[in-house]
C-alpha cells in the first residue's frame, strides 16, 4: 500500500486547482437547472428562472403537472423503480453465483486454451448491446424468454459477467492459496475455511464486483427494450421515452432526477464499503 | 509446497489446489454456468446475426445462404462509410478526450488537498447515473433554448436563440461526444487512480530525487505503471461508444447516423428485405469492434515489448 | 408480411394457448352477435363473465394516460367491465402482435388484444389481413350518436379510413384536425399565412424560423400531404388522392405529387438549422413543440384541434401562441377509430367497451378534460348534449370553429401514404438525384414485395 510521505503532501498547482473546481462544477452543475425545470410551469428563453413556478399552476391544473404526475400512478414509476431495482438484485446475486467458481479456477488453474477462454469472457465488453439485440431477442422467442422479467434477468447476465470474472479473479490472484493451506492443516473442513478464511479476504471484491454488476444491470436500456416487448418497464426505458424526442417538460426532470436518485444512494454505499483499488482490479493488467 | 510457474510465464501465488490436480469434471462444472450463458446466448446471438446477415432464415421463408448480397448492398452504399466515418469520429474524440482530461484528475487525485474526500465522491457520480440522464443534462445544458444559450442571451451576446452555435443535433456531435466524455472520464480516472494508489509514489519520489523533470518521470515511470489500466478503460469506452444508441439518436445530426442508429432504423421498417440489412449493418458494427480489439491489442503487445514486458 | 410480425408468430405459437373452450365460447358468441341474435342485455351479461379488456392505445401523452386511468376505467367497473390499459410506444406493435396470434392459430376468444386505438395505415393492414371482429359499429347502443346515412356528405368519415372502407368494423372515438400554432409574439397579425407561398415568402424574410416533423411519423405524412394537396397541378386538391394506389396508379400518383415535392426541396434552405448547413426535421410532435416553446421556431404544426388551449394550460406552448387557418382549403381532417380485432380474448366486454367511449358522457369528459374532440356527429344529438359538447369545447385563440370547419380536406388514401413517406426519405432526406417518377416507381415496387 502507499506509504504517506512527504511529497505527496505537495499542494496543488494553481492550475490543477482550477481543474478540479471546473470539472466538479460541470458533473454537478448541470444537475441545478434540470431541478429548476422539474419545479417550472412555463420557463421561456431567455429567462434564467422560470416567469411561472409548479406551486402556483397546479392549483389550477385539471391534470396532475410536474411532479404531481411524476408521483402519481400514471407515470408508472413505482412498476418501473421496482423492476428495475429487483431485476439488479437478482442479476447480482446470479452473476456473482456463477461467476465465484469460475473466478476461482482461472486464477487458480491452468488449462489449455485458457488465455482464448478469458478472451471470450471479456468480449461482451467490446461487442455492443446494439450488435445482438435483435439476434438474441428471436432466440429468447424460441425459448419463450421474451418479454418476461426471468428472461430480461438471464439478458444483463451478459454484459454484467466481464466485470464481475475480472474482479473475482483479480481478489482471488491476491488471495494465496497458502492461507486455505494452513487452515487445512489446522485441522479445519472446506467450508469453515471458505467461511472464516477465504470469504472475508475475497470480501472486497466481491462487493465491488456485485455494486458494479448492479450499476450496470441498472443502466441498461437497449436490451431491455428489445427483449421486454414493452411489457417490461424499468427506469431506463421509462426515461427514454420521456426523454427520445430531445425536450424536457417538467415531469420529464422530475423523473430525470428520480433516476438519478439510486445512482447517488449507491455511489455513497460504495464509498463506505469499497476502497478504489478494488475497483481498479477490475479494469488492469 | 512446490512453487510451480506456469507456462504463460505467470507468477502463480501457490501450487494448484491443495498440490492436488482437481478432477477435470469439477472444473467444468466451475466454468459451466459462465459458458453457458455466454455461449449460449451471447455466442448464439452473434452466430444468428451473422447467419441472417448472409442470408440464412428459414423461418421467414429465405435461404439463399450464403448470399453476400445484404453486404454488397450495404457497403456498396456511401451511406455506410458515412455512417461508420461518424460512429469513429465519435468515438475516437470521445475516448481521447475522457483520456486527457482522467490522466490530469488522477493525478491531481493521488496528491492531498483539502476536500479531497468529498472529491472521491463527487468525481464518480456520472459512473453510477445512466446514460439518459446525461443526455437530459446535454439537452437543457447545451441546446439552443438551454443554459448556456440563456445565459448567452442574459449577458447580451446574443439576441435569439438561433444566434447561438448549434452544439447538439448536428453531424459536428457536440452533444453526444459531451455526454460521452462526461460518463467517460470518471471511468478511465477510476482506472487510472486505483493503480497509481495501490502503486504508491516512491518511484515517481525516487526519479525527482535523482532529477528527473516531470515530462519524464510521467513517460517513464507513472505511465508504464497505468498502460494496462487506461489500454483497458479506453477499450472498452470506445467499443461502447461505436456501439452507443441512445446519444446519437436523441442528439445525433439525422441522416446519415451513426451505425447503430442505422441498424435501429432498418429494424423498425416493415420492408423485410431492410431487416436483413440491418443485421448486416449490426453485423458490420461487430466486424468493426473486432478490428478495433486487434489493433488495438496488436499495438499494446508492441508497447510492452518495446518496454521487455511482454 | 413483416419479419416482426414473424418473430412474435413464433412466440405465440410456442407460449401456452389459453383453453379452446374459451374460444368456442367467444365464437359462438360472435356468431350470435354479427347475426343480430342477441341483444345489448344478452352482451352486458356476457361482459361481464368475461375477463378484462385488453386495450391496446398510444401511451405517448401523459394527458390521455391519465383520463384513461382516472375516467374510463372507473365509468367501465361500474358497468361491471374491466378496462386493462396497456400502453405502447406505436400502433403498429399492436398490429403486428394481432396478426402474429392469428398466425399462430389463436382465434377469437384466445388473443391478447382486444381494441386497437388507430386509424389510417394501421387500420389498413389489418382490414386487408381480415383480423378485424365485424361489423359492430352500428349495432352499437350509442351507433344513434353518429350519421349513418351513406347519402349525407357529412357521414364520409364514418365510412371510410384514410380512404379505406371502415365497414364498420371499426367505431370513431376522436376527431381530429391538423392546425398549425403561430407565436404572436414574434409574428405579427399583419403577417398572413394562409397558403404555402405565405410560408416561403415569411421563411425568406425570418429564415430558419420554422421545421417540420419528418415523416414516416404521421404527424410529418400529414404535413406532406398537404403541400401535395395544395400544389397539385390540376387544382383538384385531395380529391385523386383518395383512390388507391392500384386505381390512381404510381405514375400519376408521381405527376400530381412533383410540385408538392419541389416545394419541401426550395424551402429546405430556409428551415431550422440550415443555415449552420444541418437541417433540422425533429422526430416527432413533442420535440417540435419543445423548438415552439423555446422560441426557436416561430410556427408548429401537428394534429389538434384545441391543442393552443390544451398546451397553453400545460404550459407547453408559449403564452402567446395562437392558431391560423393555413393552409387554407386543405386543413386535413379526420377521425381515429377503436377497431376489435378478431381474436379477441374478450369480445362482448370489448363492445361493452367500445360502447361506453361513444357515448356522450365519455366524449363530453374527453373533451373537457383532455381537449380530444369529439367523434360522434353533434347533429345526431339531442339539444341538451349536443350543447354540453359545445360547452366542453375547449376555446380557440385567433380563429372560429366556422373558419377552421370551413378549410377542410380528407386525409390520403393509406396505401399512397407509405409511398410518400418513402419518396419523401429518399427525395428529401437522401438528396437523391433520381427523378421524383423512377424514385416513387421504385418505392411502390418494394413496398409491393
Amino acid at each position: 500500500m502507499a506509504a504517506r510521505n512527504p511529497a505527496s503532501h505537495t499542494t496543488l498547482s494553481p492550475f490543477q486547482k482550477f481543474y478540479l473546481w471546473a470539472f466538479a462544477a460541470v458533473v454537478v452543475g448541470p444537475f441545478l437547472p434540470l431541478i429548476v425545470q422539474s419545479f417550472a410551469f412555463r420557463w421561456e428563453w431567455p429567462n434564467l428562472l422560470p416567469t411561472e413556478w409548479w406551486f402556483t399552476s397546479r392549483a389550477r391544473a385539471r391534470l396532475p403537472q410536474g411532479w404531481d404526475y411524476v408521483f402519481s400512478p400514471h407515470s408508472r414509476l413505482a412498476e418501473a423503480t421496482l423492476n428495475t431495482v429487483s431485476i439488479g438484485l437478482v442479476v447480482m446475486v446470479l452473476c456473482l453465483a456463477i461467476c465465484m467458481p469460475a473466478a476461482r479456477v482461472l486464477a487458480r488453474m491452468e488449462f489449455r486454451g485458457k488465455p482464448a477462454f478469458e478472451f471470450f469472457l471479456s468480449l461482451p465488453l467490446v461487442i455492443p448491446e446494439s450488435a445482438i439485440g435483435i439476434a438474441l431477442l428471436l432466440i429468447f422467442i424460441h425459448l419463450g424468454l421474451a418479454g418476461n422479467i426471468m428472461g430480461i434477468v438471464i439478458a444483463h447476465l451478459i454484459p454484467t459477467i466481464p466485470y464481475m470474472v475480472r474482479m473475482l479473479t483479480a481478489v482471488y490472484q491476491g488471495l494465496g492459496a497458502e492461507f486455505e493451506e494452513q487452515s487445512y492443516v489446522l485441522g479445519a473442513s472446506r467450508w469453515q475455511t471458505f467461511r472464516m478464511v477465504t470469504l472475508p479476504m475475497l470480501m472486497p471484491g466481491i462487493v465491488a464486483g456485485c455494486l458494479f454488476t448492479f450499476l450496470v444491470s441498472t443502466n441498461i436500456f437497449l436490451l431491455t427494450f428489445f427483449l421486454g416487448q414493452g411489457r417490461i418497464i424499468t427506469l431506463p426505458t421509462l426515461l427514454f421515452a420521456k426523454v427520445s424526442s430531445g425536450t424536457l417538460d417538467a415531469s420529464a426532470a422530475g423523473l430525470t432526477l428520480l433516476v438519478s436518485l439510486p445512482g447517488v444512494v449507491l455511489l455513497i454505499v460504495s464509498e463506505h464499503f469499497v476502497k478504489e483499488e478494488a475497483f481498479g482490479k477490475g479494469f488492469g493488467a | 509446497m512446490q512453487l510451480a510457474t506456469q507456462p504463460s510465464g505467470q507468477l502463480s501465488t501457490g501450487a494448484t489446489d491443495r498440490g492436488v490436480s482437481r478432477p477435470v469434471w469439477l472444473t467444468l462444472v466451475a466454468l459451466g454456468p459462465v459458458t453457458l450463458v455466454l455461449g449460449l446466448l451471447f455466442g448464439g446471438a452473434c452466430l444468428l446475426a451473422v447467419a441472417q446477415s448472409l442470408g440464412f432464415a428459414p423461418w421467414f421463408g429465405i435461404n439463399t445462404f450464403p448470399d453476400f448480397g445484404y453486404f454488397a448492398a450495404l457497403w456498396g452504399g456511401g451511406m455506410f462509410w458515412n455512417a461508420l466515418g461518424l460512429t469513429l469520429y465519435y468515438g475516437v474524440v470521445s475516448t481521447a478526450v475522457a483520456l486527457g482530461l482522467a490522466l490530469l484528475l488522477a493525478q491531481t487525485l493521488v496528491k492531498s488537498f483539502p476536500g479531497r474526500a468529498l472529491y472521491r465522491f463527487v468525481y464518480k457520480l456520472p459512473l453510477m447515473i445512466p446514460y439518459t440522464v446525461g443526455i437530459a443534462l446535454a439537452v437543457i445544458m447545451m441546446g439552443n433554448g438551454g443554459m448556456m444559450s440563456r445565459l448567452a442571451a442574459t449577458l447580451g451576446l446574443i439576441s435569439d436563440p438561433a444566434e447561438f452555435p448549434r452544439l447538439l443535433h448536428t453531424h459536428s456531435g457536440w452533444g453526444i461526444i459531451a455526454v460521452y466524455v462526461w460518463k467517460q472520464t470518471p471511468f478511465i480516472t477510476l482506472a487510472i487512480y486505483a493503480v497509481l494508489l495501490g502503486n504508491g509514489q516512491e518511484k515517481e519520489e525516487a526519479a525527482a530525487i535523482l532529477g528527473a523533470n516531470r515530462r519524464q518521470i510521467f513517460f517513464g515511470v507513472t505511465l508504464p505503471q497505468i498502460m494496462p489500466g487506461i489500454v483497458s478503460a479506453t477499450l472498452i469506452c470506445f467499443s461502447f461508444s461505436i456501439g452507443a444508441f441512445e446519444a446519437p439518436f436523441i442528439l445525433g445530426g439525422g441522416f446519415p447516423d451513426t451505425l447503430p442508429v442505422m441498424a435501429w432504423r432498418y429494424f423498425n421498417d416493415a420492408n423485410y428485405n431492410l431487416q436483413a440489412q440491418g443485421m448486416a449493418t449490426v453485423v458490420s458494427i461487430g466486424i468493426v469492434a473486432g478490428i478495433i480489439l486487434f489493433l488495438y491489442l496488436t499495438a499494446y503487445r508492441n508497447f510492452e515489448r518495446r518496454r521487455g514486458r511482454v | 408480411m413483416s419479419s416482426r410480425i414473424k418473430y412474435l408468430t413464433a412466440a405465440a405459437a410456442l407460449a401456452v394457448t389459453t383453453s379452446s373452450f374459451a374460444g368456442e365460447g367467444a365464437a359462438t358468441f360472435q356468431a350470435d352477435f354479427l347475426a343480430g341474435k342477441l341483444s345489448w342485455q344478452n352482451v352486458v351479461q356476457e361482459a361481464q363473465k368475461e375477463g378484462a379488456v385488453q386495450f391496446y392505445y398510444w401511451g405517448g401523452s401523459d394527458e390521455l394516460n391519465v383520463w384513461i386511468d382516472s375516467v374510463a376505467v372507473p365509468a367501465l367497473a361500474e358497468l361491471g367491465v374491466k378496462l386493462v390499459p396497456n400502453r405502447i410506444t406505436g400502433t403498429k406493435d399492436a398490429v403486428d402482435l394481432v396478426l402474429a396470434e392469428a398466425a399462430s392459430g389463436r382465434g377469437i376468444g384466445e388473443g391478447s388484444v382486444d381494441a386497437i386505438w388507430l386509424n389510417g395505415e394501421n387500420f389498413y393492414t389489418l382490414s386487408r389481413q381480415t383480423m378485424l371482429f365485424g361489423s359492430f359499429a352500428q349495432v352499437l347502443p350509442n351507433a344513434d350518436n353518429f350519421e349513418w346515412d351513406p347519402a349525407d356528405q357529412r357521414s364520409q368519415l364514418n365510412f371510410r379510413d384514410f380512404g379505406v372502407e371502415t365497414g364498420s368494423q371499426e367505431i370513431p372515438w376522436s376527431g381530429e384536425q391538423y392546425v398549425c400554432a403561430v407565436n404572436r409574439a414574434l409574428v405579427s397579425t399583419d403577417e398572413t399565412l394562409k397558403t404555402f407561398d405565405d410560408l416561403k415568402a415569411y421563411l425568406e424574410a425570418n429564415p430558419g424560423k420554422f421545421t417540420y416533423v419528418k415523416p414516416p411519423n404521421y404527424v410529418g405524412n400529414t404535413f406532406v400531404q398537404e403541400v401535395v394537396y395544395s400544389f397539385n397541378p390540376d387544382g383538384t386538391g385531395s380529391a385523386p388522392f383518395q383512390k388507391s394506389l392500384e386505381d390512381l396508379g404510381v405514375d400519376e400518383l408521381a405527376r400530381l405529387a412533383a410540385p408538392g415535392f419541389e416545394y419541401l426541396r426550395s424551402i429546405e434552405p430556409q428551415l431550422l438549422g440550415a443555415a449552420s448547413g444541418n437541417v433540422r426535421y425533429p422526430e416527432d410532435a413533442a420535440a417540435s413543440r419543445g423548438l415552439f416553446a423555446n422560441g426557436e421556431t416561430h410556427i408548429h404544426c401537428e394534429f389538434g384541434l384545441f391543442a393552443v388551449a390544451t398546451n397553453r394550460a400545460n404550459g407547453s406552448y408559449p403564452e402567446t401562441a395562437e392558431e391560423v387557418v393555413f393552409p387554407a382549403g386543405n386543413m386535413i381532417k379526420n377521425k381515429n377509430y377503436l377497431a376489435i380485432v378478431a381474436n379477441a380474448p374478450n369480445p362482448a366486454a370489448a363492445l361493452v367497451f367500445a360502447n361506453y367511449m361513444a357515448s356522450v358522457d365519455a366524449q363530453a369528459s374527453k373533451l373537457e378534460v383532455i381537449g380530444y374532440p369529439a367523434g360522434i356527429d353533434p347533429w345526431k344529438l339531442s339539444a341538451t348534449d349536443a350543447q354540453r359538447l359545445v360547452e366542453a369545447a375547449p376555446p380557440h385563440f385567433g380563429v372560429t370553429q366556422d373558419e377552421l370547419d370551413a378549410n377542410i380536406a380528407p386525409d390520403t388514401n393509406a396505401s399512397l401514404v407509405d409511398v410518400i413517406e418513402a419518396t419523401w426519405l429518399e427525395f428529401i432526406e437522401r438528396k437523391a438525384t433520381k427523378p421524383l417518377a423512377e424514385i416513387m416507381a421504385s418505392a411502390a415496387a418494394d413496398l409491393a414485395r
